[in-house]
Protein backbone atom coordinates (compact mmCIF):
# COMPACT_ATOMS: atom_id res chain seq x y z
CA UNK A 1 0.00 0.00 0.00
CA UNK A 2 2.73 2.36 1.05
CA UNK A 3 4.64 1.70 -2.16
CA UNK A 4 1.50 2.33 -4.17
CA UNK A 5 0.97 5.73 -2.56
CA UNK A 6 4.64 6.61 -3.05
CA UNK A 7 4.40 5.53 -6.66
CA UNK A 8 1.25 7.62 -7.13
CA UNK A 9 2.85 10.67 -5.51
CA UNK A 10 5.90 10.22 -7.70
CA UNK A 11 3.78 9.91 -10.83
CA UNK A 12 1.79 13.03 -10.03
CA UNK A 13 4.85 15.09 -9.16
CA UNK A 14 6.69 13.79 -12.21
CA UNK A 15 3.71 14.79 -14.30
CA UNK A 16 3.70 18.24 -12.76
CA UNK A 17 7.40 18.69 -13.27
CA UNK A 18 7.11 17.86 -16.94
CA UNK A 19 4.27 20.25 -17.65
CA UNK A 20 5.49 22.80 -20.16
CA UNK A 21 3.94 25.96 -21.49
CA UNK A 22 1.83 24.04 -24.00
CA UNK A 23 0.31 22.02 -21.15
CA UNK A 24 -0.09 25.14 -19.06
CA UNK A 25 -2.08 26.85 -21.81
CA UNK A 26 -4.31 23.84 -22.37
CA UNK A 27 -5.00 23.36 -18.67
CA UNK A 28 -5.52 27.07 -18.01
CA UNK A 29 -8.15 27.20 -20.75
CA UNK A 30 -6.88 30.54 -22.08
CA UNK A 31 -4.38 31.49 -24.74
CA UNK A 32 -3.06 35.00 -24.26
CA UNK A 33 -1.70 36.51 -27.48
CA UNK A 34 0.35 39.69 -27.79
CA UNK A 35 -1.16 41.53 -30.76
CA UNK A 36 -0.20 44.97 -32.07
CA UNK A 37 -3.45 46.88 -32.55
CA UNK A 38 -1.88 49.84 -34.32
CA UNK A 39 -1.00 47.96 -37.46
CA UNK A 40 -3.97 47.63 -39.82
CA UNK A 41 -4.99 45.34 -41.38
CA UNK A 42 -2.95 42.96 -39.19
CA UNK A 43 -4.29 44.41 -35.95
CA UNK A 44 -6.54 47.37 -35.19
CA UNK A 45 -9.69 48.36 -33.34
CA UNK A 46 -13.04 48.73 -35.10
CA UNK A 47 -15.63 51.49 -34.43
CA UNK A 48 -16.89 49.70 -31.33
CA UNK A 49 -13.30 49.33 -30.06
CA UNK A 50 -13.09 45.58 -30.62
CA UNK A 51 -9.76 44.12 -31.73
CA UNK A 52 -9.87 43.12 -35.39
CA UNK A 53 -7.50 42.03 -38.12
CA UNK A 54 -5.45 39.19 -39.50
CA UNK A 55 -3.38 38.69 -36.34
CA UNK A 56 -6.50 38.73 -34.17
CA UNK A 57 -8.15 36.04 -36.32
CA UNK A 58 -4.92 34.08 -36.35
CA UNK A 59 -4.81 34.08 -32.56
CA UNK A 60 -8.45 32.99 -32.43
CA UNK A 61 -7.70 30.11 -34.80
CA UNK A 62 -4.74 29.03 -32.69
CA UNK A 63 -6.86 29.11 -29.54
CA UNK A 64 -9.57 27.08 -31.28
CA UNK A 65 -6.98 24.49 -32.33
CA UNK A 66 -5.77 24.25 -28.73
CA UNK A 67 -9.35 24.04 -27.50
CA UNK A 68 -9.08 27.14 -25.32
CA UNK A 69 -10.41 30.69 -25.41
CA UNK A 70 -8.29 33.42 -26.91
CA UNK A 71 -7.39 36.57 -25.03
CA UNK A 72 -6.02 39.43 -27.13
CA UNK A 73 -3.49 41.47 -25.16
CA UNK A 74 -2.81 44.78 -26.88
CA UNK A 75 0.99 45.13 -27.08
CA UNK A 76 2.81 48.01 -28.80
CA UNK A 77 5.86 46.96 -30.83
CA UNK A 78 8.52 47.89 -28.23
CA UNK A 79 6.68 46.01 -25.47
CA UNK A 80 6.53 42.61 -27.08
CA UNK A 81 9.49 41.22 -25.13
CA UNK A 82 8.53 42.61 -21.72
CA UNK A 83 5.00 41.24 -22.24
CA UNK A 84 6.32 37.76 -23.00
CA UNK A 85 9.06 37.68 -20.38
CA UNK A 86 6.85 38.88 -17.56
CA UNK A 87 4.34 36.15 -18.36
CA UNK A 88 1.55 38.50 -19.43
CA UNK A 89 1.20 36.70 -22.75
CA UNK A 90 1.88 33.16 -23.95
CA UNK A 91 2.48 33.73 -27.63
CA UNK A 92 3.25 36.73 -29.81
CA UNK A 93 1.02 37.03 -32.87
CA UNK A 94 2.46 40.43 -33.58
CA UNK A 95 3.85 40.57 -37.14
CA UNK A 96 7.34 40.05 -35.76
CA UNK A 97 10.23 39.78 -38.24
CA UNK A 98 12.18 36.62 -37.49
CA UNK A 99 15.68 38.10 -37.38
CA UNK A 100 18.63 36.01 -36.21
CA UNK A 101 19.47 38.72 -33.67
CA UNK A 102 16.05 38.40 -32.03
CA UNK A 103 16.13 34.61 -32.22
CA UNK A 104 18.88 34.74 -29.61
CA UNK A 105 16.23 35.90 -27.17
CA UNK A 106 12.92 34.35 -28.26
CA UNK A 107 11.87 31.19 -30.06
CA UNK A 108 10.30 31.73 -33.48
CA UNK A 109 7.90 29.50 -35.40
CA UNK A 110 8.14 29.09 -39.15
CA UNK A 111 6.92 32.24 -40.98
CA UNK A 112 3.16 32.76 -40.91
CA UNK A 113 2.99 35.87 -43.08
CA UNK A 114 5.16 37.62 -45.65
CA UNK A 115 5.19 41.34 -46.23
CA UNK A 116 6.22 43.21 -49.30
CA UNK A 117 7.35 46.77 -48.85
CA UNK A 118 5.71 49.79 -50.44
CA UNK A 119 6.60 53.46 -50.71
CA UNK A 120 3.97 55.92 -49.50
CA UNK A 121 4.56 59.62 -49.98
CA UNK A 122 3.00 63.02 -49.47
CA UNK A 123 1.58 64.30 -52.78
CA UNK A 124 3.57 67.53 -52.49
CA UNK A 125 6.90 65.84 -51.73
CA UNK A 126 7.85 65.09 -55.33
CA UNK A 127 8.43 61.43 -54.48
CA UNK A 128 7.12 59.14 -57.19
CA UNK A 129 9.14 56.00 -56.57
CA UNK A 130 11.65 54.51 -54.17
CA UNK A 131 14.66 56.13 -55.87
CA UNK A 132 13.16 59.61 -55.69
CA UNK A 133 13.21 59.34 -51.87
CA UNK A 134 16.90 60.20 -52.00
CA UNK A 135 17.61 63.45 -50.16
CA UNK A 136 14.12 63.67 -48.64
CA UNK A 137 12.92 63.42 -45.06
CA UNK A 138 11.71 59.85 -44.63
CA UNK A 139 10.55 57.85 -41.64
CA UNK A 140 9.13 54.57 -40.42
CA UNK A 141 8.15 52.80 -37.19
CA UNK A 142 11.21 52.52 -34.96
CA UNK A 143 12.83 49.12 -34.89
CA UNK A 144 10.79 47.55 -37.64
CA UNK A 145 12.40 45.65 -40.49
CA UNK A 146 11.67 48.44 -42.96
CA UNK A 147 12.88 51.17 -40.59
CA UNK A 148 16.25 49.46 -40.17
CA UNK A 149 16.61 48.99 -43.94
CA UNK A 150 15.49 52.53 -44.74
CA UNK A 151 17.81 54.13 -42.19
CA UNK A 152 20.73 52.21 -43.70
CA UNK A 153 19.68 53.37 -47.16
CA UNK A 154 19.55 57.01 -46.06
CA UNK A 155 23.07 56.63 -44.64
CA UNK A 156 24.21 55.04 -47.91
CA UNK A 157 22.66 57.86 -49.93
CA UNK A 158 24.48 60.33 -47.71
CA UNK A 159 21.72 62.92 -47.94
CA UNK A 160 18.24 63.36 -46.56
CA UNK A 161 17.07 62.49 -43.07
CA UNK A 162 15.58 59.45 -41.38
CA UNK A 163 13.07 59.75 -38.52
CA UNK A 164 11.73 56.84 -36.50
CA UNK A 165 8.33 57.10 -34.83
CA UNK A 166 6.79 54.95 -32.13
CA UNK A 167 3.59 53.98 -33.92
CA UNK A 168 2.39 53.49 -37.47
CA UNK A 169 -0.30 56.09 -36.81
CA UNK A 170 2.35 58.71 -35.97
CA UNK A 171 4.23 57.92 -39.19
CA UNK A 172 1.16 58.46 -41.35
CA UNK A 173 0.15 61.56 -39.37
CA UNK A 174 3.61 63.05 -39.92
CA UNK A 175 3.38 62.08 -43.58
CA UNK A 176 -0.03 63.67 -44.00
CA UNK A 177 1.15 66.85 -42.22
CA UNK A 178 4.15 67.06 -44.51
CA UNK A 179 6.68 66.55 -41.70
CA UNK A 180 7.78 63.46 -43.57
CA UNK A 181 8.09 63.36 -47.35
CA UNK A 182 7.85 59.62 -47.62
CA UNK A 183 7.82 56.33 -45.77
CA UNK A 184 8.42 52.69 -46.47
CA UNK A 185 5.96 50.37 -44.80
CA UNK A 186 4.51 46.98 -45.48
CA UNK A 187 2.26 47.28 -48.51
CA UNK A 188 -0.72 45.99 -46.53
CA UNK A 189 -0.35 48.73 -43.95
CA UNK A 190 0.20 51.38 -46.63
CA UNK A 191 -2.95 50.43 -48.52
CA UNK A 192 -5.06 50.16 -45.37
CA UNK A 193 -3.97 53.59 -44.15
CA UNK A 194 -4.36 55.35 -47.50
CA UNK A 195 -7.79 53.78 -47.94
CA UNK A 196 -8.89 54.75 -44.41
CA UNK A 197 -9.11 58.41 -45.46
CA UNK A 198 -7.70 59.48 -42.07
CA UNK A 199 -4.58 60.83 -43.71
CA UNK A 200 -5.35 63.20 -46.62
CA UNK A 201 -2.75 64.05 -49.24
CA UNK A 202 -0.82 60.78 -49.29
CA UNK A 203 -0.60 58.01 -51.87
CA UNK A 204 1.17 54.69 -52.42
CA UNK A 205 3.98 55.24 -54.93
CA UNK A 206 4.96 51.67 -55.73
CA UNK A 207 7.19 48.99 -54.31
CA UNK A 208 10.35 49.37 -52.26
CA UNK A 209 13.15 47.05 -53.35
CA UNK A 210 13.63 45.45 -49.94
CA UNK A 211 13.69 41.71 -49.36
CA UNK A 212 10.39 40.13 -48.39
CA UNK A 213 9.84 40.51 -44.65
CA UNK A 214 8.87 37.14 -43.18
CA UNK A 215 7.16 37.36 -39.82
CA UNK A 216 6.76 34.56 -37.33
CA UNK A 217 4.92 33.67 -34.14
CA UNK A 218 7.14 33.72 -31.10
CA UNK A 219 7.24 32.39 -27.56
CA UNK A 220 9.91 31.65 -24.96
CA UNK A 221 13.08 30.30 -26.49
CA UNK A 222 13.15 27.05 -24.52
CA UNK A 223 9.51 26.05 -25.07
CA UNK A 224 10.20 23.44 -27.75
CA UNK A 225 6.85 21.74 -27.26
CA UNK A 226 4.95 24.92 -27.95
CA UNK A 227 7.23 25.99 -30.80
CA UNK A 228 6.68 22.59 -32.42
CA UNK A 229 2.97 23.05 -32.07
CA UNK A 230 3.15 26.54 -33.58
CA UNK A 231 5.14 25.25 -36.56
CA UNK A 232 2.57 22.60 -37.28
CA UNK A 233 -0.25 25.08 -36.77
CA UNK A 234 1.20 27.52 -39.31
CA UNK A 235 1.64 24.63 -41.73
CA UNK A 236 -1.94 23.48 -41.19
CA UNK A 237 -3.33 26.98 -41.73
CA UNK A 238 -1.81 26.95 -45.22
CA UNK A 239 -2.70 23.31 -45.90
CA UNK A 240 -6.37 23.75 -45.00
CA UNK A 241 -6.71 26.92 -47.07
CA UNK A 242 -7.39 29.03 -44.00
CA UNK A 243 -4.36 31.23 -44.75
CA UNK A 244 -5.78 32.08 -48.19
CA UNK A 245 -9.16 32.74 -46.62
CA UNK A 246 -7.79 35.13 -44.01
CA UNK A 247 -5.57 36.82 -46.59
CA UNK A 248 -8.57 37.43 -48.83
CA UNK A 249 -10.60 38.74 -45.88
CA UNK A 250 -8.05 41.25 -44.58
CA UNK A 251 -5.67 42.03 -47.42
CA UNK A 252 -6.93 40.81 -50.78
CA UNK A 253 -5.02 40.18 -53.96
CA UNK A 254 -2.37 37.60 -54.65
CA UNK A 255 -1.37 35.53 -51.62
CA UNK A 256 2.38 35.77 -51.00
CA UNK A 257 4.29 32.50 -50.69
CA UNK A 258 5.65 31.64 -47.28
CA UNK A 259 8.32 29.47 -48.87
CA UNK A 260 11.85 30.64 -49.45
CA UNK A 261 13.00 29.08 -52.73
CA UNK A 262 15.89 26.59 -52.50
CA UNK A 263 15.89 26.45 -48.73
CA UNK A 264 14.60 24.07 -46.07
CA UNK A 265 12.43 26.36 -44.03
CA UNK B 1 6.85 34.32 -13.40
CA UNK B 2 9.76 35.94 -15.14
CA UNK B 3 11.64 33.77 -17.59
CA UNK B 4 14.65 35.54 -18.98
CA UNK B 5 18.32 34.78 -19.15
CA UNK B 6 20.41 37.89 -18.88
CA UNK B 7 23.23 38.27 -21.41
CA UNK B 8 25.16 41.28 -20.30
CA UNK B 9 27.94 40.97 -22.81
CA UNK B 10 25.59 41.77 -25.69
CA UNK B 11 24.36 44.88 -23.92
CA UNK B 12 27.84 46.06 -22.92
CA UNK B 13 28.92 45.77 -26.54
CA UNK B 14 26.41 48.56 -27.25
CA UNK B 15 27.69 50.83 -24.47
CA UNK B 16 29.59 53.22 -26.79
CA UNK B 17 26.41 53.92 -28.79
CA UNK B 18 24.49 54.50 -25.58
CA UNK B 19 27.14 56.87 -24.22
CA UNK B 20 26.93 58.85 -27.46
CA UNK B 21 23.21 59.07 -26.79
CA UNK B 22 23.89 60.18 -23.22
CA UNK B 23 26.00 63.05 -24.55
CA UNK B 24 23.06 64.23 -26.69
CA UNK B 25 20.76 63.92 -23.69
CA UNK B 26 23.01 66.14 -21.57
CA UNK B 27 23.33 68.65 -24.42
CA UNK B 28 19.56 68.97 -24.83
CA UNK B 29 19.07 69.36 -21.07
CA UNK B 30 21.78 72.04 -20.77
CA UNK B 31 20.47 73.95 -23.77
CA UNK B 32 16.90 73.80 -22.53
CA UNK B 33 18.02 74.99 -19.08
CA UNK B 34 19.97 77.94 -20.50
CA UNK B 35 17.06 79.10 -22.65
CA UNK B 36 14.61 78.18 -19.89
CA UNK B 37 16.31 80.40 -17.32
CA UNK B 38 16.27 83.41 -19.67
CA UNK B 39 12.61 82.81 -20.50
CA UNK B 40 11.75 82.29 -16.83
CA UNK B 41 13.32 85.60 -15.85
CA UNK B 42 11.27 87.28 -18.58
CA UNK B 43 8.11 85.47 -17.46
CA UNK B 44 8.71 86.51 -13.87
CA UNK B 45 9.25 90.06 -15.06
CA UNK B 46 5.99 89.92 -17.01
CA UNK B 47 4.14 88.73 -13.93
CA UNK B 48 5.45 91.60 -11.87
CA UNK B 49 5.07 94.19 -14.62
CA UNK B 50 1.48 95.10 -13.86
CA UNK B 51 0.71 95.00 -17.60
CA UNK B 52 -2.44 92.94 -18.03
CA UNK B 53 -1.52 91.34 -21.36
CA UNK B 54 1.99 90.37 -20.24
CA UNK B 55 0.61 89.02 -16.97
CA UNK B 56 -1.97 86.94 -18.81
CA UNK B 57 0.65 85.51 -21.15
CA UNK B 58 3.02 84.53 -18.38
CA UNK B 59 0.26 83.14 -16.15
CA UNK B 60 -1.08 81.00 -19.00
CA UNK B 61 2.41 79.74 -19.80
CA UNK B 62 3.17 78.81 -16.20
CA UNK B 63 -0.23 77.20 -15.66
CA UNK B 64 0.05 75.10 -18.84
CA UNK B 65 3.65 74.11 -18.18
CA UNK B 66 2.92 73.02 -14.63
CA UNK B 67 -0.46 71.39 -15.09
CA UNK B 68 -0.11 69.37 -18.28
CA UNK B 69 2.12 66.33 -18.82
CA UNK B 70 5.56 66.99 -20.29
CA UNK B 71 4.79 64.25 -22.81
CA UNK B 72 1.83 66.27 -24.05
CA UNK B 73 3.94 69.45 -24.31
CA UNK B 74 6.55 67.70 -26.44
CA UNK B 75 3.95 65.96 -28.59
CA UNK B 76 2.16 69.27 -29.20
CA UNK B 77 5.44 70.93 -30.20
CA UNK B 78 5.84 68.31 -32.91
CA UNK B 79 2.41 67.15 -34.11
CA UNK B 80 0.22 69.90 -32.68
CA UNK B 81 1.78 72.92 -34.34
CA UNK B 82 2.40 70.89 -37.50
CA UNK B 83 -1.35 71.03 -38.13
CA UNK B 84 -0.78 74.72 -38.84
CA UNK B 85 2.03 73.96 -41.25
CA UNK B 86 4.88 74.71 -38.81
CA UNK B 87 7.38 71.87 -38.81
CA UNK B 88 10.16 71.22 -36.31
CA UNK B 89 12.71 68.44 -36.41
CA UNK B 90 12.46 65.88 -33.58
CA UNK B 91 15.46 67.50 -31.85
CA UNK B 92 13.92 70.97 -31.95
CA UNK B 93 10.47 69.67 -30.91
CA UNK B 94 11.97 67.94 -27.91
CA UNK B 95 13.99 71.05 -27.04
CA UNK B 96 10.89 73.27 -27.31
CA UNK B 97 8.83 70.92 -25.17
CA UNK B 98 11.41 70.66 -22.39
CA UNK B 99 12.24 74.36 -22.51
CA UNK B 100 8.54 75.25 -22.24
CA UNK B 101 8.29 73.04 -19.19
CA UNK B 102 11.54 74.34 -17.67
CA UNK B 103 10.57 77.98 -18.13
CA UNK B 104 7.22 77.41 -16.44
CA UNK B 105 8.66 75.70 -13.38
CA UNK B 106 11.69 77.98 -13.08
CA UNK B 107 9.49 81.05 -13.23
CA UNK B 108 7.58 79.73 -10.22
CA UNK B 109 10.89 79.11 -8.45
CA UNK B 110 11.94 82.67 -9.16
CA UNK B 111 8.65 84.07 -7.92
CA UNK B 112 9.14 82.18 -4.67
CA UNK B 113 12.72 83.42 -4.42
CA UNK B 114 11.60 87.02 -4.97
CA UNK B 115 9.21 86.73 -2.05
CA UNK B 116 12.20 85.93 0.16
CA UNK B 117 13.91 89.20 -0.79
CA UNK B 118 12.62 92.11 1.28
CA UNK B 119 11.12 95.12 -0.48
CA UNK B 120 13.51 97.38 1.36
CA UNK B 121 16.33 96.23 -0.89
CA UNK B 122 14.67 97.61 -3.99
CA UNK B 123 13.78 100.79 -2.15
CA UNK B 124 17.33 101.36 -0.94
CA UNK B 125 18.68 100.68 -4.43
CA UNK B 126 16.21 103.18 -5.85
CA UNK B 127 17.16 105.75 -3.22
CA UNK B 128 20.76 105.41 -4.39
CA UNK B 129 19.60 106.61 -7.79
CA UNK B 130 19.21 103.29 -9.62
CA UNK B 131 16.46 102.90 -12.18
CA UNK B 132 13.89 100.12 -11.50
CA UNK B 133 15.62 97.94 -14.10
CA UNK B 134 19.05 98.58 -12.57
CA UNK B 135 17.70 97.83 -9.11
CA UNK B 136 16.31 94.53 -10.35
CA UNK B 137 19.35 93.62 -12.42
CA UNK B 138 22.09 94.53 -9.93
CA UNK B 139 20.45 93.94 -6.58
CA UNK B 140 17.40 91.71 -6.71
CA UNK B 141 18.11 89.29 -9.57
CA UNK B 142 21.49 88.04 -8.29
CA UNK B 143 19.92 87.20 -4.96
CA UNK B 144 16.93 85.62 -6.70
CA UNK B 145 19.20 83.36 -8.77
CA UNK B 146 21.20 82.47 -5.69
CA UNK B 147 18.15 81.50 -3.64
CA UNK B 148 16.71 79.44 -6.45
CA UNK B 149 20.00 77.76 -7.35
CA UNK B 150 19.24 74.39 -5.78
CA UNK B 151 15.66 74.21 -7.11
CA UNK B 152 17.21 74.98 -10.51
CA UNK B 153 19.42 71.91 -10.30
CA UNK B 154 16.31 69.86 -9.53
CA UNK B 155 14.83 71.16 -12.75
CA UNK B 156 18.06 70.26 -14.56
CA UNK B 157 17.69 66.66 -13.34
CA UNK B 158 14.09 66.69 -14.44
CA UNK B 159 15.17 68.01 -17.86
CA UNK B 160 17.58 65.09 -18.24
CA UNK B 161 14.80 62.65 -17.44
CA UNK B 162 12.34 64.40 -19.75
CA UNK B 163 14.59 63.77 -22.77
CA UNK B 164 13.35 60.17 -22.65
CA UNK B 165 10.00 61.43 -23.96
CA UNK B 166 11.66 62.39 -27.25
CA UNK B 167 11.00 58.92 -28.70
CA UNK B 168 7.36 59.90 -29.17
CA UNK B 169 8.36 62.55 -31.69
CA UNK B 170 10.97 60.50 -33.49
CA UNK B 171 14.17 61.26 -31.55
CA UNK B 172 16.49 58.28 -31.84
CA UNK B 173 19.89 59.65 -30.99
CA UNK B 174 19.44 60.62 -27.36
CA UNK B 175 20.06 58.03 -24.62
CA UNK B 176 16.52 56.72 -24.45
CA UNK B 177 16.04 56.77 -28.23
CA UNK B 178 19.24 54.81 -28.79
CA UNK B 179 18.20 52.27 -26.18
CA UNK B 180 14.74 51.87 -27.68
CA UNK B 181 16.23 51.28 -31.14
CA UNK B 182 18.71 48.72 -29.83
CA UNK B 183 15.87 47.00 -28.01
CA UNK B 184 13.86 46.58 -31.20
CA UNK B 185 16.94 45.31 -32.98
CA UNK B 186 18.14 42.75 -30.46
CA UNK B 187 15.17 42.10 -28.13
CA UNK B 188 17.61 42.28 -25.16
CA UNK B 189 15.23 44.67 -23.47
CA UNK B 190 16.10 44.23 -19.84
CA UNK B 191 19.90 44.45 -20.08
CA UNK B 192 19.71 47.50 -22.33
CA UNK B 193 17.20 49.35 -20.20
CA UNK B 194 19.03 48.45 -16.99
CA UNK B 195 22.18 49.90 -18.53
CA UNK B 196 20.30 53.04 -19.62
CA UNK B 197 18.87 53.39 -16.12
CA UNK B 198 22.36 53.25 -14.60
CA UNK B 199 23.61 55.88 -17.06
CA UNK B 200 20.65 58.15 -16.27
CA UNK B 201 21.30 57.66 -12.55
CA UNK B 202 24.98 58.46 -12.85
CA UNK B 203 24.31 61.61 -14.89
CA UNK B 204 21.72 62.96 -12.47
CA UNK B 205 23.87 62.04 -9.46
CA UNK B 206 26.82 63.93 -10.95
CA UNK B 207 24.57 66.96 -11.45
CA UNK B 208 23.33 66.81 -7.86
CA UNK B 209 26.79 66.41 -6.34
CA UNK B 210 28.25 69.05 -8.66
CA UNK B 211 25.47 71.47 -7.75
CA UNK B 212 26.08 70.94 -4.04
CA UNK B 213 29.78 71.66 -4.48
CA UNK B 214 29.08 74.81 -6.48
CA UNK B 215 26.46 75.89 -3.95
CA UNK B 216 28.87 75.52 -1.03
CA UNK B 217 31.27 77.89 -2.82
CA UNK B 218 28.61 80.25 -4.10
CA UNK B 219 26.87 80.74 -0.81
CA UNK B 220 29.96 81.36 1.33
CA UNK B 221 29.79 84.83 2.74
Amino acid sequence: MKTLITAAVLLVSAGAAQADKLDDIISSGTLRCAVVLDFPPMGFRDESNNPQGFDVDYCNDLAAALGVTAEIVETPFPERIPALMSGRVDVGVASTSDTLERAKTVGFSIPYFAFEMAVTANDKSGITSYDTMKGKVVGAVAGTYEAIALEEQVKAWGEGEFRPYQTQADVFLALSQGQLDGTVSTSTVAQANVKSGNYPGIAVMGKAPFDTDYVALFTNREEYGLINYLDLFVNQQVRTGRYDELYEKWVGGEVPSLLVPNSYR
Amino acid sequence: MFSYTFQWKQAFARLPEMLDGARVTVEIALLSMAIGIVLAVLLTGCRLSGNRVLMAVSTTWVELARNTPALFQIYMAHFGVASFGIHFSPFVSLLIGITFNNAGYLSENFRGALKAIPDTQTRSARSLGMTPIQAFGYVVMPQMLRISFLPMTNQMVWAILMTSLGVTVGMNFDLYGVTQDLNALTFRTFELFALAAVIFYVITKIIQIGARLIASRLFRY
